[in-house]
């Protein structure tokens, strides 16, 4: 009795909403992939919420807001409490990215959908694996084995394979890449061939890629162009996953001495893109073998970048000098540096506006997409986050004291709690004080220094011990002036005025015919400074180029569909990608192969059971050497005739009781032994699918003249032709002679004959 | 689970029960550790090193034991020389056409270790037996491998786990048709400041190739071991010595610096005192310290977000002995680790004679090497140069070698209980001694059926597993549940140790081999008419089809078309077919060399002429049995024969005899009946195949 398999298309089945499906084997229920989209549609998550208790291991394929977004929020507010499953850079890089989008949306608006505790929440849940490595697991899910395979796209990208013992193999492949790229390895479709359920996407099925360096060179001559008029380029990418291809890239592109590009800056701006740079270098494992090799070699990390600078908010980024190169998340343009970056600089006719991948439609970037000519207008909702001023603050301070106040009597009385439960140690007072720190307003109240002691900042980065200055009192650094041939070298920051940002934000709100729509809403910031986030709706003027440049790293249309046809799948599963698309691939599927092709709309259940008949033998030694095995390829093949032994125990194991347990899978396997009967017979079977040009060139080999002429294979003087029907049948035709035996053994010798 | 059993010479070698796991180095000694194992007909080499004390082609393991070509797989645990330091020399300069593998971090630090022994041993020895071209080269030929990621090379599956020896140190679980074999490479159990605890694995191994260094040797705690480390350096610097660490440039030596640095920074009376690391090469690696956190314990890897821990305050980088100005107190720590030559060697010699002067080994020392000579406290010793030199200089020996000791073998051996285990890497004693502990440890259990193993060089440990080999019945042929004495008929399909049993019809859908078919068509000339034919193949094959003009079938698959004096016969291609072709091939030619053709053909029987027939029958009885033993005259189907007053019943329609009084006659009657009759009758041909 097979398993049986359930696919639940909670979102991401006939359009291009964030994937998150249920797949359910038996018992067992994963969640494929927990996307969220771009604006935190509501409405599946409540769908999803419904089965959070249900859910018995999640499996991430991608470390983007695509795929995993809903993470935070399933963990921290629905109390989804399984084990997820994803590798190393999954997890260090999907980190990044919702610290990315928290940080993002907290910066233009109050976000409560999840807090940095329930990233950090959802996160621990993670356990890390490696390619290949094999996990088997336990309990309900008893039998079952998953396995992440390498999908190219991003770094760590994954496809899944889960395995119920010896019966079914199921693929989850989507949003794979099967090229290889600069930092990234393809896909590994050796490890997939005939899986009985493959799970895939059609999202990129209509769409054609142009060539690398078609691509690449696009790229280049719109950077430089720009770069010379004197504009500014802003690129939207994602966080810690396409980004790591461009910068990449672009570090390469910098390093050259002929490209023209070394006056020009080039940045990369994210809210951590410190840490993802930094994870980057430390995941040369996970990259393609040519980075590896060039680390093993020269010990050139190829995320030690020469050229990129690092920058963490709008304020850095004004003091690199434009015109420059700007590598901002997200991609989508909705939240983030991008749209910041964006609103401020679209109004420009030579600055540029590079749009990297296909995000869901209605987002910003998509739209820029469609549109593609500028100028336009479009109106844009801008929210931005202001400090608070006049009488707004004067209201937020007096509420504030007033919390504070009660903050503080609540302080001393755990204070002196404290202190008279431990009255041997009441110097662990000061200990106690330090651990609170983290509350401002009580360190102020306290009044604990009002000296500031500057934390001395190690800068180091040498190996070894350079040879500093001790000190022995006041720490004094005096500054050595450095000079060039022009004399003193100019700082810059110190002729910079500050506030910078506001400035040319207000030159654009100047010219514009603005709709303020003021939403009160003040709070505390990370930055200690009261702030309210403010709404506007703009009709933005957008005058810069806008180009779109597809550096999305997944398999286009044409190869998808090879590649899904060389799989061979058993049954083909279908989501996510418009109608169109799906039923393009569907079409093509079941034309070339003999799939099943089940195409789910959201919020379907398919039944994807394959009616499997399935058991589990013993061979005898004297069985197996009475074989006669043929080679063919990888595997050895033969005829067998045998009998099932007698056994006392008639009961007869199927795989259904496989998981059961192992002591009773062993013990009543039935055993195979020989025939001796030798009325047995059989009809000869040859196995093998002959291609007449290798065969063509067998035959040379063997020493005899052939040549191919209109499709048939013309040997010895023509006397002997042989041809290959539309069926695959190959017909051999000859005179009799003895060349004729000749070539049908050398024929003969291409099959596995049984 | 083994038992011994005779295996069958007939046997191919990979059906073959047979398991040998022989060291072709590091059996019973410690360094060139080269294991091979052997099992249904793969070849695993288990590390290529050299051994430390010899040079040249001596220091090579016995691998001209084995052929290299025919090894399947080299696996090497971690960048130590005893344990890769053959590698280049067997990647180029032998047959060897297998896959290697190591970490990624082994190979990133392999690339520059050997380079530096290369360089090295330049000063020392002529005889090299690679150049940095051949490691170079080398390189392309390594494949890596991730922490827990399972590989499979033509169906040996493996997949490592960490070691704790060093960084990228692995241990390599192996897995032969469900055979598993865990080679431990050198582990350590401890955590330590960079590297975690060796990994337990969650499978049990049939085997366990174990490493033995240090017998039955207790390590002391880390922090005492750490504590005597540095009073030690303390006191030899405060005498105002010098002191000499020699080390493996890597490895070992990050330990040793992390602790040193610590120290310093927690004693500012010593901050005037420098350390020396004077290492090029620790230098050149330490970007591969620094990229592959993800190999080392929790502890730094939490560390490395805020600091590297890897960067230095209070230990300078040392060039060389001639950057060195040697005015007072030191630490300087130099490679090589056992004093062989190099720094370590030079700095040595210029020290030894001063009593101020200290000297802590910190490693595992080889049997030949000056270190482990030097540990024995003789008055004096020979310098490269061939000078004798007294030794007055302190010695000590504080073991900060990663390297499991008896009690975490035995914790590590009580969680796995391999029944089989084999001493590797240990030097003869220390492993006699290991050996009698672990039994006596273990022969308390009487469930307890551990056998252990501590082969010498190029002797090998046979063990016999009998693997159940079971295979897979799928599709068509697994509808009806088995049933025993239900016959089975099908192809069966094996591949990496698998086997799956399919029906031929189902061969496509369930594997990716296809069916195909094979048309013939032959043609030749013949002169004679088609009735000449006809008739001579009816004689041969009985009643020949005639599917339209000038089309026979004969045999029901060969299908003979004559046209304009060519006759061509097409069937489909089987062995089968293909005889009856010849057959037929042979009677046309056969027609066709007849000179004189009859006007007109008699017509062949193609019916059996019954009369006739049991005409025969009675002749043959009356010859066989005496006149009497039949009637003269009977009717109908029925007869009977008398033979000795017993009566046998022939019955003539289906061929049968009955004698219930006599089986023996029954068989006699019945197989000349049988007989007669086959003869008799036109022939006939099974056109089922």
């Amino acid at each position: 009795m097979p398993s049986i398999i359930k696919l639940h298309a909670i979102s991401g089945a006939q359009d291009e909403s964030p994937p998150c499906y249920l797949l359910q084997v038996d018992e067992f229920r994963f969640l494929l992939d927990c996307g969220w989209d771009e604006k935190f549609n509501p409405n599946f998550i409540k769908e999803l919420k419904r089965y959070a208790g249900q859910i018995d291991a999640v499996l991430l394929s991608f470390p983007d807001q695509q795929h995993l977004g809903a993470l935070p929020y399933m963990v921290g507010k629905c109390g989804l409490s399984c084990p997820i499953y994803a590798t190393i850079p999954v997890y260090k890089m999907g980190q990044m990215f919702m610290y990315d989008l928290y940080q993002s949306r907290t910066n233009m608006e109050e976000f409560d959908i999840f807090s940095l505790d329930d990233v950090d929440a959802a996160f621990d849940k993670i356990i890390q694996l490696k390619y290949n490595q094999t996990i088997t697991l336990k309990g309900k899910g008893y039998g079952l084995t998953i396995t992440p395979l390498p999908a190219g796209h991003m770094i760590g990208g994954t496809m899944w394979k889960v395995v119920k013992m010896g019966e079914e193999d199921i693929v989850y492949a989507i949003d794979f890449n099967h090229k290889k790229e600069r930092h990234l390895n393809g896909c590994d479709l050796e490890k997939l061939a005939r899986p009985s359920l493959l799970i895939t996407d059609a999202a990129n099925c209509m769409n054609e890629q142009e060539r690398r360096r078609v691509r690449d060179e696009k790229l280049m001559t719109n950077i430089l162009q720009t770069l010379r008029k004197g504009g500014n380029v802003l690129i939207a990418v994602d966080t810690a996953g396409r980004v790591l291809e461009i910068s990449h890239m672009l570090d390469q592109l910098w390093r050259n001495k002929e490209s023209g590009l070394m006056a020009y800056s080039v940045v990369l701006l994210n809210n951590v893109s410190y840490n993802v740079v930094e994870f980057a270098k430390s995941q040369i494992e996970w990259m393609s073998d040519k980075l590896m090799k060039t680390f093993e070699g020269a010990r050139n990390n190829p995320f030690q970048f020469k050229h990129i600078q690092l920058c963490h908010s709008i304020s850095e980024l004004n003091k690199v000098p434009s015109p420059k190169v700007v590598l901002a998340s997200s991609p989508d343009m909705e939240s983030g540096f991008s749209r910041d970056l964006f609103v401020q600089w679209c109004s420009n006719p030579l600055n540029s506006i590079i749009v990297t991948r296909r995000t869901t439609p209605g987002t910003l970037a998509r739209i820029l997409i469609e549109k593609e000519t500028s100028p336009f207008t479009i109106p844009l909702e801008v929210k931005k986050r202001v400090p608070l001023e006049g009488a707004e603050l004067d209201a937020y301070l007096r509420s504030e004291k007033g919390k504070s106040l009660s903050n503080i009597k609540r302080y001393l009385k755990d204070f002196f709690y404290k202190i008279a439960s431990y009255p041997n140690k009441f110097f662990i007072s000061e200990e106690y004080s330090s651990d609170e720190s983290d509350n401002e307003m009580e360190q102020v109240a306290l009044g604990k220094h009002d000296l500031v002691v500057k934390q001395e900042v190690k800068t180091k980065t040498g190996f070894f011990k350079s040879n500093k200055k001790q000190f022995p009192m006041y720490p004094f650094y005096e500054e050595k002036i450095k000079y060039d041939e022009y004399g003193e070298i100019v700082r810059p920051e110190d002729y910079k005025m500050t506030d910078l940002t506001l400035e040319a934000e207000e030159e654009v709100v100047n010219k514009e015919n603005v709709q303020v729509k003021e939403e009160e809403m003040p709070a505390v910031d990370i930055n200690e400074v009261p702030t309210k986030c403010v709404t506007t709706v703009r009709n933005l003027h957008v005058a810069a180029m806008i180009r779109f440049i597809d550096f999305e790293g997944r398999s286009d249309g044409s190869s998808l569909n090879k590649i899904v046809a060389q799989l061979k799948p058993h049954r083909l599963l279908i989501v996510k990608g418009n109608p169109e698309s799906i039923q393009f691939m569907a079409n093509y599927c079941r034309k070339s192969t003999d799939a099943k092709v089940l195409t789910p709309k959201t919020g379907d259940v398919v039944d994807a059971t394959t009616e499997t008949h399935i058991y589990q033998v013993k061979l005898t030694d004297a069985l197996l050497s009475s074989l006669e095995f043929k080679k063919i390829k990888d595997a050895e093949i033969a005829w067998l005739d045998s009998k099932l032994a007698q056994k006392e125990v008639d009961e007869v194991i199927y795989s259904e009781d496989v998981t059961m347990s192992e002591s009773v899978l062993g013990a009543e396997i039935p055993t195979l032994e020989p025939v001796k009967d030798l009325s047995l017979s059989h009809h000869a079977t040859f196995i093998n699918k002959l291609r007449l040009s290798d065969f063509m060139v067998v035959v040379k080999k063997a020493g005899y003249h052939c040549e191919f002429s209109g499709g048939i294979l013309q040997c010895c003087n023509g006397t002997i032709a042989l041809r290959k029907l539309e069926s695959g049948t190959v017909t051999m035709e000859g005179c009799i002679s003895p060349e004729y035996y000749q070539i049908r053994d050398l024929l003969y010798s291409q099959y596995a004959i049984v | 689970m083994a038992t011994k059993v005779k295996v069958e010479s007939t046997l191919p070698a990979e059906e073959s029960d047979l398991l040998s796991i022989r060291p072709l180095g590091a059996g019973q000694e410690v360094g060139r550790s080269c294991i091979m194992l052997e099992f249904k007909g793969k070849k695993i080499m288990l590390d290529c090193g050299i051994h430390p004390g010899l040079s040249g082609m001596d220091a090579l393991p016995f691998v001209d034991l084995v052929e290299a070509d025919e090894i399947d797989l080299l696996l090497i645990s971690h960048f130590h020389l005893d344990h890769c330091g053959a590698l280049p020399w067997f990647l180029q300069k032998t047959s060897f056409k297998g896959r290697c593998f190591m970490t990624h971090a082994t190979k990133a630090i392999y690339r520059w270790l050997l380079s530096d022994y290369i360089k090295v041993s330049n000063i020392a020895t002529e005889q090299m037996l690679y150049t940095e071209a051949d490691l170079e080269s080398s390189m392309d030929k390594i494949e890596t491998i991730n922490f827990h990621e399972e590989k499979d090379v033509m169906g040996v599956k493996f997949w490592a786990y960490n070691a704790g020896h060093v960084l990228g140190a692995a241990m390599f679980m192996i897995e032969i048709a469900g055979v598993k074999i865990l080679y431990t490479g050198d582990f350590s159990r401890q955590e330590d400041r960079h590297l975690m605890a060796a990994e337990i694995p969650n499978v049990h191994p049939d085997v366990l190739i174990t490493e033995s260094t240090y017998g039955t040797h207790v390590h002391e705690k880390r922090e005492e071991r750490e504590s005597r480390f540095t009073s030690l350096v303390n006191s030899i610097v405060t005498r105002g010595g010098r002191c000499l660490i020699p080390v493996f440039a890597l490895g070992r030596a990050q330990e040793l610096l992390l602790i040193l640095d610590e120290y310093w920074s927690q004693h500012p009376e010593l901050h005037d005192v420098p350390i020396y690391y004077a290492s090029s090469l620790a230098k050149k690696c330490m970007a591969v310290y620094q990229t592959y956190v993800n190999a080392m314990n929790d502890k730094i890897k939490n560390q490395i977000a805020v600091s590297n821990p890897f960067v230095f305050k209070h230990i300078s980088n040392l060039k060389g002995i001639d950057h060195f100005e040697d005015v007072g107190p030191c630490v300087v720590m130099a490679s090589p680790g056992m004093m062989q030559s190099g720094l370590s060697r030079e700095l040595f010699e210029s020290w030894c004679s001063d009593h101020k002067n200290g000297v802590i080994i910190a490693g595992y020392c080889v049997e030949g090497t000056l270190a482990k000579m030097i540990l024995s406290e003789p008055e004096e010793i020979t310098t490269m140069a061939g000078q004798k030199v007294p030794l007055k200089m302190s010695v000590d020996y504080i073991s900060f070698s990663a390297h499991t000791d008896y009690q975490q073998t035995r914790d590590f051996i009580k969680i796995l209980k391999p029944p089989h285990i084999v001493l590797v890497h240990g030097e003869q004693n220390e492993m006699n001694r290991l050996k009698t502990a672990l039994i006596r440890e273990f022969e308390v259990d009487p469930k307890n059926k551990m056998q252990i193993y501590n082969p010498r060089n190029t002797v090998a440990v046979e063990l016999y597993f009998r693997g159940e080999k079971t295979a897979k019945v799928m599709g068509t042929l697994a509808v009806e549940p088995p049933k025993p004495g239900n016959i089975l008929s099908g192809i069966l399909v094996k591949r990496n140790f698998n086997y799956l049993l399919l029906d031929p019809g189902d061969l496509g859908r369930y594997s990716d081999m296809v069916i195909s078919q094979v048309v013939q068509r032959q043609s030749m000339h013949y002169n004679g008419p088609i009735n000449l034919l006809q008739h001579i193949l009816t004689q041969l094959a009985g009643p020949v089809e005639s599917l339209e003009d000038k089309k026979l079938r004969i045999f029901g698959c060969i299908d003979l078309t004559l046209v304009d004096k060519c006759v061509t016969l097409e069937w489909i291609a089987s062995p089968v077919n293909d005889m009856y072709a010849d057959t037929v091939l042979a009677a046309v030619l056969q027609a066709e060399s007849v000179e004189d053709v009859p006007k007109s053909m008699p017509s062949t029987p193609t019916k059996m002429d019954r009369m006739h027939f049991k005409e025969c029958l009675m002749e043959m009885l009356q010859d066989m049995f005496g006149e009497d033993s039949v009637p003269k005259i009977f009717k109908g189907d029925k007869l009977h024969v008398t033979v000795d007053g017993k009566k046998a019943d022939i019955d003539l329609e289906h061929m049968v005899v009955l004698c219930e009084e006599d089986e023996l006659l029954q068989q006699v009657v019945q197989t000349a009946v049988s007989k007669l009759y086959n003869s008799l009758s036109p022939p006939k041909v099974d056109t089922s195949l």
